[in-house]
């Protein structure tokens, strides 16, 4: 196993201040992206990098001079870093308004951060009408309008260009995602890495590591199966979390993680013009907690992946007070329930240090599915 | 009230069948009953969420419920922790909003008897109170296993509404009743929309005038009115009798100033805007901590939240985009400034609200701008609207008196300048 491009994934995923003073350095522009989908093939194709902003684990206090207590840590340390000067040199901020939390998000980001602007993507949820693409549009060309105005210039063939490369790095993570679930020796804390590094490096240089990564592990022998299980949730990267699955000796065969593998489910599809192209993927987009579907798809994709992959559970992630999830948990455990799939659920939040609780959920979890 | 006290209840004559007060509470008990008997006729009935262009179902002549309503009905008459539980037990967790809470176990139990409500045959839902909302239509959808139409209002970051908004709202508009004409068999009629329209522009202009009645000094009522009478705003603001029965209210409310009466009985030392949804489980006991101490709610944000005048088409389409919850912060802001100013509040109440991130999400600085423009006090409190395990009743009256030890400074200290000619 190539162990130093795995040292490079952890190096990146580490270290997202290092990465972007070093693309600042170059003589980039940084423009942050708020979870959980903006249209980072627009940014890049206008000349900036876009880079994940999706909190830190860290000790909230500043950001409670905003938030209450009960919203969600990942929102609220995207705040505490921005007001303790973490971000300082990016060029604005971009927030979805895909749930309440990233409303209030943006009207507090305008006062407590005024050097980084504010930049509202506002989605349609009924996206999937002709009336519902064209509102998606209309987002964009709110975007362009307000990334001219940080110094970026919006050009056709770029974004045509920009979203290939992109569709480029969505087949890799999906052919990585494949070959990781036939390798049980890269541990959750690695895979984790691997799709955090995303989120900090150009789209260009990520993919040329995991098609690297891949052609490696399709040349090595896999080692022996572990315990199989699909995770599900928003957010899986607290190493905390990540050593209590490798001590468990789980081997995650499949994601439904919203920083993981939701971001590369769909592609900017081919036509003539590229923005609507752009707002037709995200028309496309779908089993994700806070895309609107009555159907709930998302459930029964959950089912038929985790039995598709042979997990032999299901681990529902929730991060704390984010009522999408909580709503979806509901139904996800019925529907696993109703399949004879076991499902553990664990919290988890920004601000944990300890991770006992967890520890226990999931050894229970792991006696259960060995029995 | 001293642990263990009891209240002695007085018995109260009849009410005035002529009152704004009768008429109101029939309406809003006409509306839950109405759909109760509709549906016991074999007709459609819809679960519709409060700030839904109510001019949909009511031209079509689809009865409607108002899971809101329902669950503020149940947390003010004691059963909110009963349904919360409920539940939570079917694996709902307590940080959910406690409305859905109460309404996703009605839609398992489907009886609660501190307010029953019809079963629905379709959910119509819009987002422009929260983004929660579709989640919570969603399992209802999968749980009953009926339609959900959606009706999609972002939350918009600017002041003004865009075209691109109204033109995205106005086609949804005309899918759903184009789905709903499908679905049960309905037809969409112009002349019963006008008709349906000047209703609810009737019930909103009234509704307005009365609430902008606490411009007077004394104010002619007290606020905790408005939380009862928002109830008929949002179930029946498109009907007829809604929008006479608002008509008496304000008529009501112009007497009270002439005569120097008001339902605010007290001596009214100080006058308060409350900012966030009522406690309804503790409904009397928010209250009289206001009421014990010479505070006036005078206002609240519902004064707005409600008031749908419009004289065409967009504009009605822009009035349901401007709703307090899908607005910004600044345009937020200067609407709560104005009602401060027109009302001669003298300091904030803030609910910080368990049930509701977006309406507290942003709140603590909003609050501090409005204290900052109006020159008033601000108070929170951390509460839910119905869920009572989330109040303190101690906190309630430490930060009430807090505030009203500003106020009486402020007075003072007006009172000292105004004598020295300042």
């Amino acid at each position: 196993m190539n162990r130093e491009l795995l040292e490079k994934f952890h190096q990146v995923a580490v270290s997202p201040r290092a990465q972007m003073d070093k693309y600042l350095a170059e003589g980039k522009k940084v423009v942050l992206t708020a979870p959980v989908y903006t249209p980072d093939e627009l940014i890049s194709s206008m000349g900036f990098v876009p880079m994940g902003a999706w909190g830190a684990d860290i000790e909230l206090n500043r950001s409670k001079e905003y938030f209450p207590a009960f919203l969600c840590s990942i929102v609220q340390s995207i705040l505490e870093l921005g007001m303790k000067d973490e971000y300082k040199g990016a060029s604005a901020l971009v927030v979805p308004s895909l749930c309440d939390t990233l409303k209030c998000l943006g009207e507090n980001w305008k006062y407590a951060v005024k050097d980084i602007p504010f930049i509202p993507m506002t989605y349609p949820q009924n996206r999937k009408p002709d009336y519902g693409i064209k509102f998606t549009r209309a987002g964009y060309e709110r975007v362009i309008r307000d990334l001219e105005k940080a110094g970026g210039t919006y050009d056709e063939e770029k974004l045509a260009q920009s979203c290939k490369i992109y569709n480029e790095h969505n087949a890799a993570m999906r052919k990585l995602d494949q070959v990781l679930a036939g390798h049980p020796e890269i541990t959750a804390a690695e895979r984790s890495d691997i799709f955090k590094s995303a989120f900090f490096m150009t789209k260009e240089e990520h993919t040329a590591l995991v098609e690297q990564l891949i052609a490696d592990l399709e040349k090595s022998e896999p080692a022996d199966e572990k315990l199989p299980v699909l995770v599900s949730g928003i957010l899986t990267d607290a190493p905390g979390l990540n050593s209590i699955f490798d001590e468990m000796n789980m081997h995650i065969v499949a994601d439904d993680v919203a920083a993981q593998s939701r971001q590369y489910r769909t592609d900017v599809p081919e036509g003539k013009d590229p923005l609507t192209n752009l707002a037709q993927k995200f028309a496309d987009m779908d089993n994700c907690s806070v895309l609107y579907n009555a159907e709930k798809p998302r459930i029964q994709w959950i089912v038929d992946t985790a039995k598709e992959r042979g997990a032999k559970g299901v681990i529902v992630v929730l991060t704390k007070f984010c009522d999408p999830e909580e709503f979806d948990y509901v139904m996800i455990k019925r529907a696993c329930e109703d399949a004879d799939i076991p499902v553990a659920l664990v919290e988890v939040d920004r601000q944990m240090k300890e991770f006992e609780q967890v520890r226990t959920n999931l050894e229970t979890f792991r006696d259960i599915l060995t029995i | 009230m001293a642990e263990g006290a009891k209240e002695v209840k007085k018995s109260r004559p009849p009410l005035d069948p002529n009152s704004a007060k009768y008429k109101l509470g029939k309406i809003a008990g006409d509306a839950f009953k109405d759909a109760i008997a509709a549906k016991a006729a074999g007709k459609p009935v819809a679960w519709v969420s409060s700030n839904f262009p109510v001019e949909i179902p009511e031209t079509l002549g689809l009865a409607t419920a108002y899971p809101e309503n329902q669950a503020a009905g149940i947390a003010a008459r004691g059963a909110g922790e009963r349904m919360c539980v409920t539940a939570e037990e079917e694996g709902y967790s307590n940080d959910i909003c406690a409305y859905a809470r109460i309404s996703l176990a009605y839609a398992k139990l489907k009886e609660c008897p501190e307010q029953d409500v019809a079963m629905p045959d379709v959910v119509l839902c819009c987002n422009n109170i929260c983004n929660c909302m579709i989640k919570w239509y969603e399992n209802l959808s999968q749980e009953l296993n009926i339609p959900m139409i959606m009706l999609d209002i972002p939350f918009n970051p600017d002041y003004e509404v865009s075209d691109a908004e109204v033109e995205y709202v106005t086609a949804q508009f005309w899918d759903a009743v184009h789905k709903l004409e499908k679905l049960f068999d309905l037809k969409w009629d112009d002349d019963r929309f006008k008709e349906v329209s000047g209703f609810s522009c009737r019930s909103s202009r009234a509704w307005l005038k009365a609430t902008e009645c606490a411009k007077y000094v004394p104010s002619p009522f007290n606020g905790f009115d408005l939380l009862n009478h928002m109830a008929v705003m949002v179930t029946a603001r498109g009907k007829k009798e809604a929008g006479e029965a608002m008509e008496t209210l304000l008529k009501e409310y112009e007497e009270n100033h002439k005569n120097g009466t008001s339902t605010f009985r007290r001596e009214e030392k100080y006058r308060v805007m409350f900012e966030g949804i009522a406690c309804w489980p503790y409904l009397r006991a928010t209250s009289r901590g206001l009421k014990d101490r010479g505070i006036n709610m005078v206002t609240t944000i519902y004064a707005d939240a409600f008031g749908f005048d419009y004289n065409s088409f967009d504009e009605m389409i822009r009035a349901y985009c401007s709703v307090p919850n899908a607005i910004n912060l600044e345009k937020s802001r200067d609407k709560r400034i104005k009602l401060c100013k027109d009302n001669h509040v003298e300091g904030l109440l803030v609910h910080t609200n368990r049930s509701c991130k977006l309406w507290s999400g942003f709140m603590y600085e909003m609050s501090r701008q409005i204290g900052e423009a109006c020159n008033i006090p601000v108070a929170s409190f951390d509460g839910d609207q119905a869920d009572p395990r989330n109040f303190s009743e101690a906190q309630y009256d430490t930060r009430v008196q807090g505030l009203m030890e500003i106020m009486e400074a402020n007075k003072e200290a007006r009172k000292e300048n105004e004598e020295k000619g300042e």
